[in-house]
């Protein structure tokens, strides 16, 4: 082995502190890229396998009642590949052993008894239910799960008002329902809803459904015109009480599925390679300031005749086992997270698998950045010093003139010590560098803020959805649309105490080429238990005939209060209105519009009529309004909001913890980077400076501030730039995140900056601290002795 | 007489600090010759460490002419004064310029792995008897030792030219002789062209030419007719 390839090894072991620290902050840029690359991909990959293999469908349509012989029409559509005609119900069910209602979505399989041919349920277990039978279903594996149901079970459904029990056949997953939401609910909640498949026969008997369908599902072939087909379709349908077709965009499992990836593929492309860009900054400066250390060194080996390309191969070598270190953690690290959150989010997704390619590209990418940086910044350092004479890069570096500036005078006026005046000079004498090490700290707040924000954010969604807006325990939801005599029939159930009715119209609006398919909430005036806040807190009453929408509303289809907006009923008489934007409201969850119930019926010209109840309940009475309720022919379902809340809580504090507790480590692994490095490089720097304080009679701790106090001053001031940079951090963050389905808003109070600046400053401070003791152990002979 | 190893001609080295020029060397002309050992005297800041510097290619001069033999050393690329040190050079300096995380042979072996025609690192060590101490690391060898190792270094490739500053400087009278004694073997076995800096004035005792500095310039230059041992030299 050459002498040169010895030092480059021993170096490398007398730097292992700081090479550790910096491949640290390295491998976390890595580990980020291939996490979020890896996840993102494994779940686009699935979904996109599941969904070929069980052929998904492409567009979807709701009547109230077509006769079969509708469907061949609709096969012969222009543009449709494959047709099937389906009965979908909502039952209420009463579980063995849950004193709550649960709510199932019923699907007709074929008469054949074959699967169907569309959204193919794959089965996990048992079998499919006999064609001829009256008391069989498959259900849903998370539903058999959450429940604990096993094959053989029963359970009973109220039926059009009649109570079946229902024994279990089999479990199946399928690729309408990987993500799984209950009418009405927001969460996924297995317990509580589960979708039921059951024999043709049997749902039609049981619902007058006899010879006719309330559900197709279309394939399109190659080429075809959604759009063109959704309204062809909507034609045919349209005299059978068809709500209006629609695609996968507005299939709901589809669209929080695809909506999810789709954040994480934003994740992936937009703040990982930010993350990654930052550490590989972060590391180009550090290696520069340690290889600019070597000058003397790089003299001596021009000196003796070592060519620059050698000189440059050496220390881009040293740099580039740190790089190599840091590389091999992330790619370690990084493969393992992403396998684990792929994991993990196929198990909150229901995919019956999960497939996981390696992409080789984003591991290869990532070590080629990691490396060109680390190899750039020591090259960079290297080559200053050897493009100096070698009689100039050996002798020490000129003592770094001092100037009598203003700056000087104002701090002599304060009177400082000589240490505080030493701290202030160098960061004076060496701008540059301490706003470089300031930058890289305030990304490290940054990064804190741009994630510590979200649970601030869900708490404040929370708050307003479930303390603010929605203040029932529970919604009744009706079989189907009654008169507001209903609201009556529920008062008399045990425990009531409050009942509000409301009506779920769904609508098309229109603002002239932009259009939204929602639905509007029709509530009586003041009512209190369903409101709406605005964004000061303010509850907002809708006066007049106008219509309120939410804010995502009114950014989508550019509307503001007192603009036209075109109304058009997608169910019954199917009328178009032009109405007024009475005002604009705050909602995190989906899209929503609101009116009075005097506007609506004035303007449909019929009596008011509802579609749920909201109630709340005397606790003590708990018991019997469940009970009560599962046989009450007028109701498909319950939702809880308490139990919402819960689940809500529990899902995104989960995700919001991982989040937090990651992106907490990499500033924590940023900071330690930065000031340990920092202080280990002041300390070589600054060697003989401090010993000869030392001889001169300082202290250990007066000669220690001044290493802690120039660090933990640049700190400080990183902090406010570290602040501002996390706000437009989060902000980027909150609008990548925004969707149909919910948006985040930014929450960022006073505490949320402090959690940030507390972990940086703390973690700056007990690195520096770590290097400090090499003060303590300084030898100030051999320091004297040698030369810089 | 014999051949000139380097020449100078109206050599001039300035170095500007802040608004004030400084002469460093003032136009000078010196012939160095083959197998010569050269003592430089001066005082301090006239200009002796430049010289050597700029001979031995490690600095460059602001106007005049340097000649290595027949090469041109004011005009050479950095490639080539980078070629020509590893090929005619070796260097002494006054602190030694050990890399620390070397041992005294791997310091040695720096040199001789990218020497056309270099002794064996052992035998270099040998040659300044420092044979016994060949696997320690600088920090555990005292400042005379380390500087025979610096010697080693410098001459295992067979210098043509040996470059020394102020080799004695940082040493006391019985380690600097040591030290002398091997700049004079490697000067008469080998004949290797030697210049040695020195504040010391005893030493001329022991050099072919004395040349005196001052202020940039050469003040005298004279020659000795008998020579004497480092060993017999007291200060
Ligand atoms: N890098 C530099 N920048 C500015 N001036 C320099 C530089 N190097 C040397 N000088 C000046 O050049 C002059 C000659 O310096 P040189 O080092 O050659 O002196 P010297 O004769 O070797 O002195 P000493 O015996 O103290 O080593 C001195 O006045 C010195 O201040
Ligand atoms: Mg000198």
């Amino acid at each position: 082995m050459h002498a040169l390839d010895k030092k480059l090894l021993r170096d490398f072991r007398r730097l292992w502190g700081q090479s550790l620290a910096i491949a640290l902050v390295l491998a976390c840029g890595v580990m980020i890229l291939l996490t979020a690359f890896g996840m993102y991909r494994a779940l686009d990959d699935t979904l996109a396998a599941f969904y070929e293999r069980n052929e998904f469908a492409d567009v979807w349509a709701m009547t109230e009642k077509a006769p079969r012989p509708l469907l061949s029409e609709i096969s012969a559509l222009p543009g449709v590949q494959t047709a099937e005609a389906r009965v979908q119900e909502y039952l209420m069910l009463d579980l063995p052993g849950r004193v709550k209602s649960a709510t199932g979505l019923a699907l007709s399989l074929p008469d054949t008894g074959a699967l169907p041919t569309l959204n193919v349920p794959l089965l996990r277990a048992g079998r499919l239910p006999d064609p001829q039978a009256s008391d069989e279903v498959m259900v849903n594996e998370p539903f058999a799960e959450a429940n604990g149901f096993e094959i053989g079970d029963t359970f009973e459904a109220l039926m059009s008002g009649q109570k079946r029990r229902l024994t279990i056949t089999g479990t199946a997953l399928s690729p309408e329902f990987v993500y799984a939401i209950g009418p009405g609910t927001l969460m996924p909640d297995d317990e509580s809803f589960g979708i039921l498949w059951m024999p043709q026969a049997m749902l039609a008997s049981a619902f007058d459904m006899s010879g006719a369908f309330n559900s197709v599902t279309l394939s399109l072939s190659r080429g075809a015109q959604e759009d063109q087909v959704i309204e062809a379709l909507d034609t045919l349908l349209e005299p059978y009480g068809g709500t209006g077709a629609h695609g996968r965009d507005e299939q709901a499992s589809n669209a929080f599925v695809t909506t999810e990836i789709k954040q994480l593929k934003n994740m992936a492309t937009i703040l990982p390679p930010v993350f990654f860009g930052i550490s590989a900054f972060l590391v180009n400066m550090v290696i520069g300031r340690i290889i600019a250390l070597e000058r003397a060194e790089i003299g001596l080996l021009k000196a003796l005749g070592y060519t620059d390309l050698h000189i440059a191969a050496h220390y881009v070598l040293l740099a580039g086992l740190t790089a190599v270190l840091g590389v091999v953690i992330g790619w370690v690290t990084g493969g393992l997270s992403a396998r684990w959150m792929a994991g993990e989010y196929a198990q909150y997704f229901k995919f019956p698998y999960l497939i996981f390619n390696v992409s080789y590209d984003a591991y290869a990418i990532s070590g080629f950045l990691a490396l060109l940086t680390a190899a750039v910044g020591a090259l960079r350092s290297a080559m200053g010093a050897a493009a100096l004479p070698p009689a100039v890069a050996m002798s020490p570096p000129a003592p770094p003139r001092f100037k009598r500036s203003l700056l000087d005078r104002a701090l002599s006026a304060l009177r400082l010590s000589q240490p505080s005046m030493m701290i202030w000079r160098s960061l004076f004498r060496w701008p540059l560098r301490a706003a470089f090490s300031a930058i890289g700290l305030s990304l490290a707040v940054a990064i804190m803020i741009s994630v510590g924000f979200f649970s601030y954010s869900i708490n404040s969604i929370a708050d307003i959805a479930f303390n603010q807006s929605n203040r029932e325990d529970i919604v009744l939801l009706f079989t189907k649309e009654r008169s507001l005599s209903a609201l009556e029939d529920v008062r008399a159930l045990p425990g009531v105490m409050e009942v509000e009715g409301e009506l779920f119209t769904p609508v098309t609006l229109r603002n002239g080429p932009l259009e939204k398919q929602l639905s509007i909430t029709t509530r009586g005036a003041g009512a209190t238990l369903a409101r709406s806040i605005n964004e000061t807190g303010r509850v907002v009453e809708i006066d007049g005939p106008g219509l309120l929408i939410t804010t995502r509303v009114a950014e989508v289809l550019r509307l503001a209060p007192g603009d036209p907006v075109e109304v058009e009923f997608m169910s019954g008489r199917r009328e178009t209105y032009t109405l007024t934007v009475a005002g604009v409201t705050e909602q995190f969850f989906g899209l929503g519009a609101f009116m009075t119930r005097e506007a609506m019926s004035h303007l449909t010209r019929s009596a008011p009529q509802i579609s749920v109840a909201n109630v709340t309940l005397d606790p003590k009475e708990d018991d019997a309004f469940n009970r009560a309720i599962k046989d009450t022919p007028l109701i498909s379902g319950a939702v809880r909001v308490t139990d919402m809340k819960a689940s809500f809580d529990a899902t995104v504090e989960e995700n919001i913890s991982i989040m937090n507790g990651l992106f907490s480590v990499v500033a924590i692994l940023i900071t330690v980077g930065l000031t340990y490095n920092s202080a280990r490089i002041q300390l070589s720097e600054r060697a003989r400076e401090l010993a000869s304080l030392r001889i001169l009679g300082f202290s250990n701790w007066e000669v220690s501030y001044i290493l802690i106090g120039e660090i933990m001053l640049i700190a400080v001031l990183a902090q406010p730039l570290g602040w501002l940079i996390g706000y437009g951090l989060g902000h980027l963050m909150a609008a990548s995140f925004a969707s149909d389905l919910y948006t985040i808003p930014m929450v960022l109070p006073p505490a949320a900056y402090a959690t940030a600046s507390v972990v940086v400053l703390g973690t700056a401070l007990a690195s520096v601290l770590l290097v400090r003791q090499r003060i303590d152990r300084l030898d100030l002979v051999s320091v004297m002795k040698t030369r810089e | 007489m014999p051949e000139a190893v380097f020449h100078t001609e109206k050599l001039v080295k300035t170095y500007r600090t802040g608004g004030a020029e400084v002469h460093a060397l003032a136009g000078v002309d010196l012939d160095l010759y083959a197998s010569e050992l050269t003592v430089l005297l001066g005082p301090s800041g006239s200009g002796k460490s430049t010289l050597l510097n700029i001979l031995g290619g490690l600095d460059h001069a602001t106007s005049g002419k340097v000649m290595f033999r027949d090469l041109d050393l004011t005009v050479q690329s950095d490639r080539a004064l980078t070629r020509f040190r590893r090929d005619h050079v070796g260097f002494v300096f006054q602190f030694y310029n050990l890399v620390p995380s070397l041992t005294a042979r791997e310091n040695v072996q720096m040199v001789t792995d990218i020497a056309p025609n270099p002794m064996r690192a052992e035998e270099a060590l040998e040659r300044v008897g420092m044979s016994d101490r060949i696997d320690h690391f600088p920090a555990e060898l005292s400042g005379g030792q380390q500087q025979r190792v610096a010697i080693a270094r410098a001459i295992a490739k067979r210098p043509e030219v040996l470059l020394c500053d102020e080799p004695t400087g940082a040493l006391d009278s019985s380690t600097g002789v040591q030290v002398l004694e091997a700049i004079r073997e490697i000067n008469e076995d080998l004949g290797t062209t030697a210049i040695v800096i020195t504040h010391n004035a005893a030493i001329q005792a022991m050099a072919h030419r004395v040349v005196r500095f001052q202020d940039g310039n050469i003040a005298s230059v004279a020659t000795n007719d008998t020579r004497i041992a480092p060993s017999e030299i007291v200060w």
